[in-house]
């Protein structure tokens, strides 16, 4: 389950998750930061209140990293040890910016 | 010149040819008889000498004594001579005519007495007489006897004839009279003959021989060359009279022995003549006939063509054995023929039905459903079968199919006998066997229609063993009847497998109107069923041993959670290992089935995987800790049903007593590992997975198997992703089972059957 909260101001997208980013969550946020990044310069995701994390949820940071890096900048906040132990296993600490 | 031919040519040159050898023996043959006749001819001809020797000096003697006799006043004459030897003139050796003194004195007697007959005077006629006239009568006898007895001498071819006088003592000889021969000279020299008068003494045996003749009237004796032989003439003047003949056998015995000689060389010849008359038959009519005969059944050898040797032996002719032999070498060469075409046409027709009856096998294997998984989309049960035949075409099979949607029916079968007879029966009853349960009857009555159906065909009492089973999917009920079949071997979740000592009828096939009867068993997820046939528990060794039930429960009961496919081939390897390398007699017919529940579906299913774990974790928490735990699903393997199957195992973790954070590591696992097979085990269609748990608390070790039935494929194989590269070099994927191998303890593939098995483990 999973809960996303997005906001955005002008270029700057800021989301909060609550829950689980697996493989039956991950098309959701995928949808909606589809819907808003177009013309974002800044996107925030607030990790605070998300449990877990698996590779389809990786893989849809990974995408929208790409996507940010062209068109600005993207980064997490309130990363828990257990997912930021994942980033790391994955080499996703490097990728992402973390805050 | 082969090595056969060189053979040939030395088998020949031993021994001798029938010619040589019959020649040999007729040579041998001849000279004995020639030996033979020459020896018995030789001993005829002395013989023959010897009477004609004696009948030759009768002769002579007889003559001599006739001679003598002529004189009818010979006793007169003859002692007269013996008295007056000396004194008497006489004329010897003279023929007879004018100008003889004995004419001369035979004139002079005839002047004086007129009436008298000087031939045939007889004693009175001389008694009558003047003495001096006796003499001269004496005289003129005397000449005419010499010269007559000379005759006989000389006719006879004598060498001495004689007639001589001696008393008893023998002694000595006094001539009276002997012949000579002509010209020969009177005189008692040497050559000379003995006139009247001369006394000789006598040898030995002269003496002997005269004595025999006394005794016996007459003796014959050789003397070397000559014969001597002496006739008693009776006594004159107190004295023995002979007659003595000698004469020389060398002419006789020449003469005789020639004639015998002859004949004997006569005898010879015509052997000899005969004998080759013979040889030149017997080669006509039979070595040159056995000889074409002998040079056809070589070149027959060589070429085995039976019309050369046919045409070549027409020429035999001999109305013989010979010619039999030849007809019959003949006849036997063109049987040769057929026996040779029959031998290949019974080779042809034997390969003929030898491969009529691979293919009759061929269609015998593929109709049994052989295909596994057998239904990939109900994941209710496993199936797994295996048929092994011994060596011909058998009579054992199972069947499997279901009967609807619910229904699934179950069929093992042992025909009796092998070979073509019970594979034909084992077709014909295994349709009747499906065709009347997807009728949608019981077993009971499958069974009973089925055997009345089967007896009113069976004329050659065929019979089958049948134990069938119809299981409600739904409810794991299932409903059996057993027509004299091996007990079936069950299993209940978490037990062992035993056998079901089932109630049996009788075997199907056997008497018409039998009535079948039928039992239930309730079967709860993770129930096996093992069916087998009797080649299973009879399969011997070498040392005609058999498996027997027990070792089969063992190798069967060998691994608690192995699925069919193990299974079989634990059993297998344990019958192999059993029977080593004696030979396969019976047919080896298995079919294993685990029941997994009925289908899961969205409500029912879920709330009852979830009520039982909610419902179980207060009873649970106490023990989890002691207990090792085991639990599994199986379920569609849709990315939707990820939530069941992280609840399923979250919740058995959190029970054990796992923290919070291994569990969440352990989950992300599960999820990976299951989304990738709901993703890509059977795409593009859909399959199931099963997921087994094992909590070791004692260990504080988890293990997880994903046991999926798509496609090969080990996750395992594909590369580590490079966790280094930029965002902008980074692909898309391959993250999830690089994340499990990094956050798991130990990640193992193993592909079992039919199946991808993925096995995780974790320590908490």
């Amino acid at each position: 389950m999973l809960n996303i909260n997005i906001s955005k101001e002008d270029a700057k997208v800021s989301a909060v998750l609550e829950g689980r980013l697996d493989t039956v969550t991950s098309p959701d946020l995928e949808k909606e930061l589809d819907a808003v990044l177009e013309g974002a310069e800044e996107l925030v995701l607030d990790f605070e209140k998300l449990e877990y994390i698996s590779s389809a949820g990786l893989r849809v940071l990974l995408a929208n990293q790409k996507r940010m890096n062209k068109q600005g900048s993207m980064k997490l906040v309130n990363v828990n040890d257990t997912i930021m132990g994942i980033f790391e296993v994955t080499g996703f600490s490097e990728i992402l910016t973390i805050e | 010149m082969n090595e056969e031919n060189r053979e040939q040519i030395n088998k020949d040159r031993k021994g001798i040819g029938i010619i040589p050898q019959v020649a040999i023996f007729f040579a041998i043959g001849v000279l004995i008889s020639g030996l033979i006749a020459l020896v018995s001819l030789r001993a005829r001809s002395d013989s023959t000498i010897r009477r004609e020797t004696e009948a030759f000096a009768e002769e002579v003697a007889e003559d001599v004594a006739l001679s003598v006799g002529e004189f009818p006043a010979h006793e007169w004459l003859l002692q007269y001579w013996y008295e007056h030897a000396d004194e008497l003139d006489i004329e010897y050796d003279v023929t007879f005519g004018p100008g003889t003194e004995t004419e001369r004195k035979a004139t002079l007697l005839a002047e004086r007495y007129p009436g008298l007959s000087l031939r045939y005077a007889d004693a009175d006629d001389i008694a009558a007489l003047a003495p001096e006239d006796r003499k001269l009568y004496a005289e003129v006898a005397y000449s005419w006897l010499i010269t007559r007895v000379n005759e006989i001498k000389w006719s006879h071819d004598a060498d001495f004839l004689f007639c001589v006088l001696t008393d008893d003592s023998c002694e000595t000889q006094f001539f009276l009279f002997s012949a000579a021969s002509m010209g020969a000279e009177r005189g008692t020299n040497y050559e000379e003959v003995y006139p009247l008068g001369v006394t000789v003494t006598v040898s030995e045996s002269q003496r002997d021989a005269m004595k025999s003749a006394v005794r016996d009237k007459s003796y014959l004796a050789p003397a070397g060359k000559y014969v001597d032989y002496y006739a008693y003439m009776g006594d004159v003047g107190g004295m023995h009279s002979f007659i003595g003949l000698t004469y020389d056998l060398q002419a006789l015995t020449h003469e005789v022995n020639q004639q015998t000689g002859g004949s004997a060389v006569l005898a010879m010849l015509y052997q000899i003549i005969q004998s080759s008359l013979c040889l030149l038959l017997l080669f006509a009519f039979v070595l040159k006939p056995l000889q074409k005969i002998l040079r056809s059944l070589r070149r027959y050898k060589d070429d085995k063509d039976s019309s050369a040797i046919s045409e070549a032996l027409s020429g035999v002719h001999p109305h013989n054995e010979i010619g039999k032999l030849s007809e019959d070498v003949v006849d036997l060469a063109k049987e040769m023929d057929d026996h040779v075409k029959n031998i290949a046409s019974i080779t042809a027709e034997k390969e003929r039905i030898g491969a009529e009856l691979d293919l009759a096998y061929k269609i015998q294997e593929s109709m049994l459903p052989h295909d596994f998984p057998a239904f990939p989309d109900r994941r209710e049960f496993d199936i797994y079968a295996t048929m092994d035949p011994a060596k011909e075409v058998g009579g054992d099979f199972y069947d499997y199919f279901l009967v609807d949607d619910d229904h699934l029916c179950l069929v093992i079968a042992d025909v009796s006998g092998k070979g073509v007879p019970a594979a034909l029966f084992m077709m014909a009853s295994k349709i009747i066997l499906s065709n009347n349960a997807m009728m949608g009857k019981s077993p009971a009555e499958i069974l009973t229609d089925a055997n009345a159906m089967i007896c009113s065909n069976n004329p050659e009492d065929m019979f089958v063993t049948v134990w069938l089973g119809i299981l409600e999917i739904s409810t794991g009920k299932l409903i059996a009847a057993n027509a004299g079949h091996e007990y079936p071997a069950v299993r209940d979740p978490g037990g062992s497998f035993e056998l079901l000592q089932d109630k049996h009828g009788l075997v199907i096939g056997a008497m018409d109107g039998i009535r079948y009867k039928e039992y239930e068993l309730q079967l709860e997820p993770g129930s096996k069923i093992f069916l087998y046939t009797d080649g299973v528990p009879e399969a011997d060794n070498a040392d005609k041993e058999m498996f027997g039930t027990d070792k089969m429960l063992d190798a069967l009961n060998m691994n608690g959670h192995a699925d069919p496919v193990e299974i079989m081939e634990n059993i297998k390897a344990a019958i192999d290992d059993f029977v080593q390398e004696a030979e396969q007699f019976d047919d080896l017919t298995m079919l294993c089935i685990e029941y997994n529940g009925p289908k899961p579906d969205e409500g029912a299913a879920a709330d009852a995987v979830g009520q039982n774990s909610e419902d179980a974790v207060p009873a649970l928490a106490e023990e989890a800790a002691a207990e090792p735990l085991h639990d599994e699903i199986m379920i569609d393997a849709l990315p939707e049903n990820l939530p069941k199957v992280m609840e399923f195992v979250e919740s058995r973790l959190e029970t054990a007593g796992c923290p919070a954070g291994t569990i969440s590591m352990i989950g992300l696992s599960v999820e990976e590992l299951f989304v990738n097979i709901a993703k890509y085990a059977y795409a593009p269609e859909t399959g199931s997975a099963r997921i087994g748990l094992d909590i070791m608390p004692e260990q504080r070790e988890v293990m997880i198997t994903f046991a999926d039935s798509g496609m090969p494929y080990n996750p395992l194989e594909k590369e580590d992703p490079d966790v280094h590269l930029s965002a902008d070099d980074r692909p898309i994927g391959g993250l999830g089972v690089y994340l499990v191998k990094e956050t798991m303890d130990s990640v193992t593939y193993e592909r079992a059957g039919y199946r991808n098995v993925l096995t995780i483990k974790k320590r908490y």
